[in-house]
């Protein structure tokens, strides 16, 4: 047989723990008023029966033994609502009064049972509590008093002390229990729910808990975890689609020209064709290249070993690299590079947007344009631009640009895959720098802001 | 030129053997680590050709192994792990040069011939000639044929690369890294116009032409053709 579901849940653990929680505190509560109650009961009968000895030894101070003989078989007989019981014995140990029976003759506060003399002897004996002292004539008085109602009276309160200990605990084990079921049932929503969610059914969220603010808010983050993911795997899928689209093209070039060569059908020299064919792989191994990097750095995010990246020096370089070709390219270079300007950074990925950056110049910009490297400071950040006076980018192309595969139009003529403007802003990304594109009238000024720049 | 090749996988291995082979040189072949590390402390090499992904010992742990060996033979990762951090792990266990795969023949043999040559010992020589071209390297000085030709810091760096490497295959990607330290190519003819500009200067107005561009290749600098 299987144990019942509720039974190993968190829920009934939880509800058993309270319940043990409830009950240790109702009987501790309780056993405490059973306590003081009782003294205080113990002290009162304790209070009357030292007020009658007192009297009595009064009476026999001022009136002598044989006033206190007879107070004492008055009083006896006297019935009364707290009734007292007597003995008193002279010196020589010859009773003198009262009906306690002889065992009674002690000084000092105790206790014995007598038969109750209100049932003629015959009835059951009752618990009294005596207390005795001797006279100034040795004489030994005692003085008890039933205790019974005492006795009574504790009894009942452990009675009770039990019952709604045992009452208090099962109402917090059924509460638990309920409360338990509750929590469980909405739990239960939420597991189907993470359960369709890992079926595939990434757009699913989680329902509410809703037992308090606390879970709500557990709720919602992890809706929002799966907000994430959802967009992660979107993501991902948007570029394998446009992984898969983008290769198809070059992919289905080198397959027809290896295929024209296969028939002999293409005039160029063989040796051309090869070329022409590695060419085309480079090319496709460059896409590659750049999606690899672009995941890696994704993937790596802070962790990025970040060292001193000289950024003026770096620029310096690579403005010496390129001046020739770009100038070949009749381009204009220009530089404002401040020098000894450093950020915490990986200067070959750096080294690589930049290098991005100046080659979408290059090859987007007609003859004659200039292309601008700046480095400045900015206040506490430092200010990398690539800008250059071509045709620019319009402001609604400007966000999808950073796209991954994104091309615009009128660039498909030229080269590329596209990836080089991602690539940058994942750079920048993980260098915590803002990439922004913005109108250098005419032209486009793309601009690395880095936030704080090291002494 | 003696080789060792570490390499597991067998299509890899045999087109680089028969690439080596056609250039002349002759190959031993390994095709795990400890195989490797066997090899290169029993032969005598000139250059190792190491795979970084092989069984036993990977890539790494052979050039650890030989160099704590005391064998300084010069050696060449190759290989797909092309990241950055990948490339700086290789040369600090050890080897000398790094080419991620794939890559195109003629890089391979460039490379190895670089690295052969670089073997022996290291350059003293205060003054490197070739012809009638002479570069004094301490008063950073050029002539050709006692004429003094003024280059810039990046075309001599240039030209001085190319001198030591002299008759020999060098790559862009080498001058890349070796001139401007760049570890990646950017597809632009970055280095074709800084070698018009140098052979501008070096070569023209002269009687014969010392640089010479090797289709598909790079180029080489060479007094005898």
């Amino acid at each position: 047989m299987q144990t019942p579901r509720l039974l190993v849940s968190g829920a009934f653990r939880f509800a058993i723990a309270l319940a043990l929680v409830f009950a240790l505190g109702a009987v501790a509560l309780l056993g405490i008023v059973e306590h003081s109650v009782s003294a205080y009961a113990v002290e009162a009968a304790g209070d009357g029966i030292l007020a009658e000895h007192d009297v009595l030894v009064n009476e026999f101070e001022t009136s002598g033994r044989a006033a206190l003989i007879a107070t004492v078989n008055r009083h006896a007989r006297a019935v009364h609502e707290d009734q007292f019981h007597y003995l008193l014995f002279d010196a020589a140990g010859a009773r003198l009064a009262g009906s306690l029976p002889a065992a009674a003759a002690r000084t000092g506060w105790h206790e014995f049972e007598v038969l109750d003399p209100d049932q003629g002897g015959s009835g059951r004996s009752v618990p009294v509590r005596a207390f005795g002292a001797r006279l100034a004539d040795g004489a030994l008085l005692v003085v008890a008093n039933d205790i019974s109602d005492l006795r009574d009276l504790r009894s009942g309160l452990r009675a009770s002390t039990v019952t709604f200990g045992i009452l208090i605990s099962l109402l917090a084990l059924a509460g638990g229990l309920v409360v338990g079921t509750l929590f469980l049932r909405r739990l239960d929503q939420v597991n189907g729910a993470i359960a369709r969610i890992n079926d595939g059914r990434l757009n699913e969220r989680l329902p509410r808990i809703g037992m308090g603010p606390e879970f709500d808010q557990l709720s919602a983050n992890l809706n929002r975890m799966l907000d994430r993911i959802e967009g992660l795997m979107n993501g991902l899928r948007q570029v394998s689609t446009d992984i898969a689209h983008d290769l198809r093209t070059p992919l289905t070039r080198l397959r027809q020209r290896l295929e024209r060569m296969q028939l002999g059908t293409d005039p160029a020299p063989v040796p051309e064709q090869i070329d022409g064919a590695i060419a085309q792989i480079d090319e496709i191994l460059g896409i590659f290249g750049a999606l690899l990097r672009i995941g890696a750095m994704e993937a790596r995010g802070a962790q990025a070993s970040l060292a001193t990246a000289d950024l003026s020096e770096m620029l310096e370089r690579l403005g010496q690299l390129y001046a020739p070709a770009i100038e070949d390219a009749d381009h204009v270079l220009e530089a404002a590079i401040a020098p000894g300007i450093t950020v915490r950074g990986d200067i070959e990925l750096l080294t690589q947007a930049v290098t991005n950056l100046i080659e979408n110049a290059m090859h987007h910009t007609p003859e004659g344009s200039r292309i601008r490297l700046e480095l400045a400071r900015d206040g506490d950040g430092v200010r990398l631009a690539v800008a250059d006076n071509g045709p620019g980018i319009a402001v609604e192309e400007r966000a999808r640009v950073l796209d991954r595969f994104y091309r615009i139009d009128s660039s498909r003529s030229t080269p590329g895959a596209g990836l080089g403007l991602a690539l940058v802003d994942s750079i920048a990304r993980l260098h915590g720098a803002t990439l922004t594109l913005a109108d250098n009238a005419p032209g486009l000024r793309v601009e690395l802001v880095f936030p704080r720049a090291p002494r | 030129m003696k080789l060792l090749l570490l390499e597991d996988d067998l299509e890899t291995r045999t087109h680089i053997v028969r690439l080596l082979q056609a250039e002349g040189h002759v190959v031993d072949m390994a095709r795990t680590g400890p195989d490797a590390i066997f090899l290169g402390t029993t032969g005598s090499y000139a250059v190792l050709i190491l795979d970084r992904m092989v069984p036993g010992v990977d890539g790494l742990g052979v050039v650890r192994s030989l160099r704590a060996a005391g064998i300084q033979t010069p050696a060449l990762f190759l290989t797909a792990l092309g990241e950055v951090d990948d490339r700086v792990a290789g040369l600090q266990a050890g080897a000398d040069d790094y080419l991620v795969k794939p890559f195109a023949a003629s890089e391979l043999l460039a490379r190895i011939e670089a690295l052969a040559r670089r073997a022996p010992v290291a350059e003293v020589a205060t003054v490197l000639r070739a012809a009638d071209l002479e570069v004094d390297l301490l008063k950073r000085q050029v002539t050709r044929a006692g004429k003094r030709i003024e280059l810039q810091q990046q075309e001599y760096k240039l030209l001085e690369y190319l001198l030591r490497h002299e008759g020999k295959i060098v790559t862009r990607s080498m001058l890349l890294e070796s001139v401007w330290s760049f570890h990646f190519d950017p597809g632009s003819n970055l280095i074709e116009s800084h070698m018009s500009r140098l052979r501008a200067k070096v070569d023209k107005g002269f009687d014969r032409e010392l640089i010479h561009t090797v289709r598909g290749a790079g180029y080489r600098l060479d007094a005898d053709a």
